[in-house]
């Protein structure tokens, strides 16, 4: 399965596109605008939950410079979205969130549309809100979407009233497992809503030919569902939108669900002309794709040497006002509570529940972190309880190779162990010192590496540089430069020689999108079964020609090598043997798992694929007088199953863990009465270079079956361990355990001191 | 609105404009003289990736006023080098791995730039170089193979470094 | 939202364009704080009147009394200053943390007073050493404390025409230190949760002869926590005397609860950081004698 020689994959190369990144000549979404384009602006809701009495856009139209305005009655009546189609691209009666897009303006500059906007009449009637997903489950709460019936869904997705889905996973009995336990524990978790944070806003520019086919220029990273959601949206076939991706300036999950795709699609319509649409900051804040907040309860009991007898929980995901990723996200942070643990008896639920919010997306590892705090942090409290090291007893529990995970399905390739120990042993566990106020914490996980489907052209060209044509979007991780070093590697060509194509949905192969840490996996995987395709052309071409026998022949540094003959790949691909040039197709989709269906109720995705392990653990400072939190090192052991490129291996975990510990510690969107109170980057909290500690990154290489050379999706674990890791060294060095995200040093200081928060 | 003239010298190069008085040094870089390579993000001065250097000192150009940089140097990322041509600082963050999406990279090879010019009688520490960049966020790196390259530059070329090539 | 700009050469015509234009016009120094108040439409005024232009005020002096700091000094100028390392250290680990270093090459000092933030970093160590801002108008000069230029959030005593010059304080003296401490939520690009100045000055018995306390983001105003300090005079430097101080010091404080940190945390932070400040200085004031 590993490569041969690795000679380039394996290897740490720069990246293909980072010489035209540092020197500002690359073109990202944000940066592109069509020639004559006009400007929009989107008029959003005030008000959290109202009836829209009246909306007039005759005084906006009269100003100057004003090409169109677009409100509900101006678009298709129709309904999109992801698991349940309950949005629209206005509201239309109700409005049900700070920030719900109301109208929408295309004019000669920003200023005027601007101006624009505030001409535009808006009539609203309040109705009472909803905020709080606990009261929108309680019987007799006000229904936010009284037309639910109506909406059509996923057919896994179980809804209910406020309910935007339910998920289940059970077995055994967990009431007498209970009954039996040496001890239960039962704790309660929160945590915020966290901004993906990318540092380009989302863009998109669109324009129509005059045969109907609309084009649009759009940041995002699903290209293919922006074309589906497109189709729905404006009742078009999707052979009728084109979607071509320029530069994305990071993604995170918070560019995957349309962003203002539609809104510039149906201006550039409304209006006749190009139309470009970039988010601002405030707008990011507030009606962008956030991480969903999450109330976690889980009950545990245990044996009297801390071995897990059987799991309680339930997962409350606060959707916000439409479903949005809400449904999906809460089903998987099941597997993320179950864990990589043994566990004999388990009753799991997850809720996604609507409220009058920003409806929520699915940011890196989507509902992962949320899990793993809860479930990590009263691992640790367990083990303090029964006198157990915490180290020693996840090694008492975690799953080894061969056992069954939380839908039944068989696990492979296995290796939470290695990856706890080397960790452990990195960040120095069995030296801990009790120095007042400083400790050290550990937290362990696995994650899914998305299937889907995906598909690359290659084409040889005549001086030996080879096309890769695929509809994987690059967000910044490198995996498009990792698939070409898998390319280069099988065709004995240099990195330097791929040349990747823009993504453009109208010529590239499907792609189910760069998600779910699935693109250098799934992408690598269809540039080996397309290397093997051209070699296969290749050899043939020169068995004709030479008449030697294919079999014996190989690719050795950019040549085929038949005997004692080398004949350079561009010599063959410039003799044009064949019509077309050297073109050479290949697929990936990776099979589904077999799996226990009766343990698994209305889940979108109950087994994972090719699942990889890590842990983390950290070393901090928690200053006693202001609740400051310092950490002195931060170690990763994380299983990737082959490092393709190790350095931007390292980089997913470098930036993985700093998005952690921004969610551990200073990030949160903080709403009240239903509106942010900090819609900027004064009062959003990201990490700065001061807030990071170093990061060490262990590679552990535990090859799975199915990614390319034995790799596994590396992009979202680690954001998932951080608000563990971190609550767990806090307990080490303060004895206090905060239970809700983020752990501030406000939080930090008055628990300290026994004082509730504000 | 009024437009006035202004001529700025950007990379080295003089241009010759008419723009209205509110408009930032950012807007006119990128809408008005076509050098797009310093970023549009927040627009508050909360997150650099709109840094240039002006009289060769790192500001933010999101709320720099155009007009208030008549008769100033400026330099943007594309006076730095260009992709045959790389500043070594430049090619210090391609080797070392401190590209990802690339969106805050030319805020942050110009923050560590003007850092590295204002310090250039000696080497500056790691943790000075960490400090340095805190103005200018980074959402996909975690910052550590940022202060590697630089850091690496800095070791590699004590001497105050200028523009790759005659703008 | 245009603006007409205006920009004159000298101080006399600045403050003519400034009686002439009246509420309408603004000036602007480094427009760090001006224009983003501009883009949020917290202002609009018709007319800006640049300041850049103006000579000699950009440069900190020594005089015979102290230091006289231009009102168009930069923040990162400030955070370099080689006077400013030693004793009167506060100034440049206050400027030091004003945003990052891009905000410090633009943003000044007189800039900073202007804008009256209750949370300014700079002005806290300004007005622990009793600081004296002057101010030019058309008709001539005045000198303000800073304590009393210093009205509320957003608010100061200067008149829509004076403009702020130079703020100046007096030399330390010998056996002195200052420090500044502050509190946020991360640790850089920062606004203020809590900050806090100390200057302190010890006799030749090792007594406190003279302290300056100031607290910053916990008032409408930087202030000065004057009970604070009078329980710290005459004493020896300690632990306990130093507690009591930031006690006091928190009770004479008025934080507000908002997204950043709550009434109570700020009194803690409060009651936390001026004896860690009081220390700093003691530690500083020992070295030097070394």
């Amino acid at each position: 399965m590993r490569p041969n020689q690795n000679v380039v994959a394996g290897q740490r190369l720069p990246r293909l596109d980072g010489a035209v990144k540092a020197t500002g000549r690359f073109v990202y979404g944000a940066d592109f605008a069509l020639p004559g384009t006009l400007y929009g602006k989107v008029l959003r809701s005030t008000l959290p939950h109202a009836r829209l009495k009246r909306i007039c856009a005759s005084r906006a139209l009269a100003l100057p410079g004003v090409r169109a305005v677009i409100a509900s009655a101006d678009v298709p009546a129709a309904r999109y979205g992801n698991a349940i189609k309950d949005q629209t691209v206005f509201a239309t009666d109700i409005v049900r969130f700070i920030g719900h897009p109301l109208a929408a303006v295309a004019a000669d500059t920003l200023e005027i549309a601007e101006h624009a906007l505030a001409a535009i009449e808006v009539e609203l009637e309040p109705l009472p809100p909803l905020y709080d997903p606990e009261a929108a489950l309680a019987p007799g709460a006000l229904l936010l979407h009284p037309g639910w019936q109506s909406y059509t869904a996923l057919p896994v997705i179980a809804r209910d009233g406020n309910v935007a889905g339910r998920s289940r996973m059970r077995h055994g009995d967990v009431d007498a497992a209970f009954a039996e336990a040496y001890r239960v524990y039962e704790h309660r978790f929160t945590t915020a809503l966290q901004h993906a944070g990318y540092t380009e806003p989302r863009a998109a520019s669109a324009t129509w030919d005059s045969t109907g086919v609309l084009t649009v220029w759009s940041n995002g990273q699903l290209p293919f569902e922006v074309q589906a959601t497109l189709s729905d949206i404006l009742q078009l076939q999707p052979s009728r939108i084109r979607v071509v991706v320029p530069g994305v300036g990071g993604g995170f999950g918070g560019k995957l669900r349309i962003g203002v795709e539609h809104f510039a699609a149906l201006l550039a319509r409304a209006s006749g002309r190009p139309v470009k649409m970039v988010t601002t900051s405030e707008e990011e804040l507030t009606a962008a794709h956030p991480r969903q907040a999450a109330i976690i309860t889980l009950k545990t009991g245990v044996t009297r040497d801390g071995r897990i007898l059987a799991r309680e929980g339930r997962v409350i995901v606060d959707c916000g006002a439409y479903s949005g990723s809400g449904p999906g996200v809460g089903a998987v942070a099941l597997q993320c509570l179950y864990g990589p643990y043994r566990t004999p008896h388990y009753r799991l639920e997850s809720l996604a529940v609507y409220t009058n919010k920003v409806p929520a997306g699915s940011f890196r590892a989507p509902s992962g972190p949320m899990a793993n705090f809860a479930v990590e942090s009263q691992m640790d409290m367990i083990a303090r309880d029964l006198g157990i090291d915490p180290l020693e007893i996840r090694l008492r529990n975690v799953v080894q190779e061969g056992d069954l995970g939380p839908a039944g399905e068989v696990l492979r390739d296995v290796s939470i162990e290695e990856c706890l120990r080397r960790a452990a042993d990195a960040i120095g566990w069995h030296d801990r010192m009790t120095t007042p106020g400083r400790g050290k914490g550990l937290a362990c996980s696995w994650w899914m590496t998305t299937g889907g489907s995906s598909g690359v052209f290659i084409k040889l060209n005549p001086d030996g540089s080879v096309g890769l044509t695929s509809g994987a979007v690059e967000l910044g991780t490198g995996a498009l430069t990792g698939a070409a070093q898998v390319l280069a590697e099988e065709l004995a060509i240099d990195l330097e020689d791929v040349r990747i194509a823009m993504v453009d949905t109208q010529h590239v192969p499907y792609d189910y999108g760069a998600q779910g840490s699935r693109t250098a996996f799934s992408v690598g995987n269809a540039c080996r079964a397309a290397a093997a395709n051209l070699r296969a052309q290749l050899f043939a071409l020169v068995a004709a020609r030479y008449g030697l026998p294919a079999e014996d022949m190989r690719l050795h540094q950019k040549c085929v090598v038949a005997g004692d003959k080398r004949i350079p790949l561009s010599e063959i691909a410039s003799q044009q043997y064949t019509g077309g040039g050297l073109i050479a197709h290949g697929t990936t989709l990776n099979p589904p798992s077999a799996y226990d269906a009766g343990r698994v109720e209305n889940h979108p995705l109950p087994v994972w694929n090719t699942p990889s392990f890590h842990a983390h653990a950290a070393d901090l400072s928690v200053d006693g007088e202001t609740g400051e939190v310092t950490i002195h090192r931060y170690v990763v052991a994380q299983d990737v199953g082959y490092a393709i490129n190790p350095t931007y291996v390292e980089g997913q975990i470098e930036g993985g863990v700093s998005q952690g510990l921004g969610q551990a510690l200073s990030e949160e969107i903080v709403y009240q009465d239903g509106r942010v109170l900090n819609a900027n980057l004064t009062d959003y909290k990201m990490p700065t270079s001061l807030d990071m500690p170093p990061v060490e990154s262990i590679l552990v290489e535990h090859a799975s079956a199915a990614g390319p050379y034995g790799a596994k999706g590396v992009g979202e674990p680690p954001c998932i361990e951080p608000p563990a890791t971190v609550a767990n060294a806090i307990a080490a060095a303060t004895g206090l355990w905060v239970q809700s995200l983020p752990i501030t040093a406000e939080k930090i200081l008055l628990g300290l001191r026994g004082e509730s928060a504000a | 609105m009024t437009h006035i003239p202004l001529t700025l010298t950007v990379n080295g190069r003089p241009y010759d404009l008419l723009i209205e008085p509110h408009w930032t040094l950012l807007h006119v870089l990128r809408a008005e003289i076509g050098l797009p390579g310093s970023k549009a993000n927040c627009l508050e001065a909360e997150c650099g990736a709109c840094t240039v250097l002006l009289d060769g000192k790192a500001v933010n150009s999101c709320i720099l006023l155009a007009a208030l940089c008549r008769g100033r140097s400026i330099i943007t990322i594309e006076g730095l080098g260009d992709p045959e041509h790389l500043h070594p600082l430049q090619a210090a963050f391609v080797k070392h791995g401190a590209v990802q999406c690339g969106y805050c990279i030319p805020g942050m090879i110009l923050t560590a730039k003007s850092f590295l010019d204002e310090h250039s009688e000696r080497t500056p520490s790691r943790e000075e170089i960490r400090e340095a960049i805190s103005g200018t966020l980074c959402r996909c790196t975690g910052y550590q193979k940022i202060i590697d390259a630089i850091v690496a530059f800095a070791a590699a070329h004590p001497e105050e470094q200028g523009p790759a090539h005659a703008p | 939202m245009s603006f007409s700009l205006h920009r004159p050469s000298s101080m006399a015509e600045a403050v003519a364009l400034a009686r002439q234009f009246g509420e309408s016009a603004r000036f602007i120094a480094g427009g760090t704080d001006l224009i983003i108040q501009i883009n949020r439409k917290q202002q609009s005024p018709a007319h800006l009147i640049d300041l850049n232009g103006l000579p000699g005020l950009a440069e900190i002096e020594e005089t015979p009394h102290g230091f006289r700091i231009g009102a168009l000094t930069t923040h990162k100028t400030i955070e370099r200053h080689p006077p400013f390392q030693g004793p009167l250290r506060a100034l440049a680990e206050a400027a030091r943390v004003v945003g990052g270093h891009q905000v410090r090459n633009m943003g000044t000092v007189g800039g900073n007073i202007a804008n009256a933030s209750p949370a300014a970093d700079v002005v806290v160590p300004l007005l622990a050493l009793d600081a004296e801002v002057s101010l030019v108008d058309p008709d001539g000069a005045r000198v303000l404390k800073l304590a009393d230029l210093l009205l509320g959030p957003g608010h100061t005593a200067r008149h829509t025409h004076e403009v702020i010059d130079g703020i100046a304080f007096a030399r330390l003296p010998a056996h002195s230190a200052t420090a500044f401490l502050k509190a946020g939520r991360r640790k850089a690009m920062e606004i203020a949760v809590v900050c806090v100045a100390a200057r302190l000055t010890l006799d030749a018995r090792g007594l406190c002869a003279e302290v300056g306390l100031a607290l910053g983001a916990v008032n409408a105003m930087a202030m000065r926590a004057t009970e604070a300090e009078r329980v710290i005079l005459g004493r020896l430097p300690g632990v306990e005397l130093f507690r009591e101080a930031g006690r006091l010091a928190a009770q004479a404080s008025r934080p507000i609860s908002d997204v950043r940190a709550s009434v109570r945390y700020r009194h803690l932070l409060v009651q936390a950081l001026v004896p860690r400040a009081l220390q700093l200085c003691v530690d500083r004031i020992g070295e030097a004698r070394t």
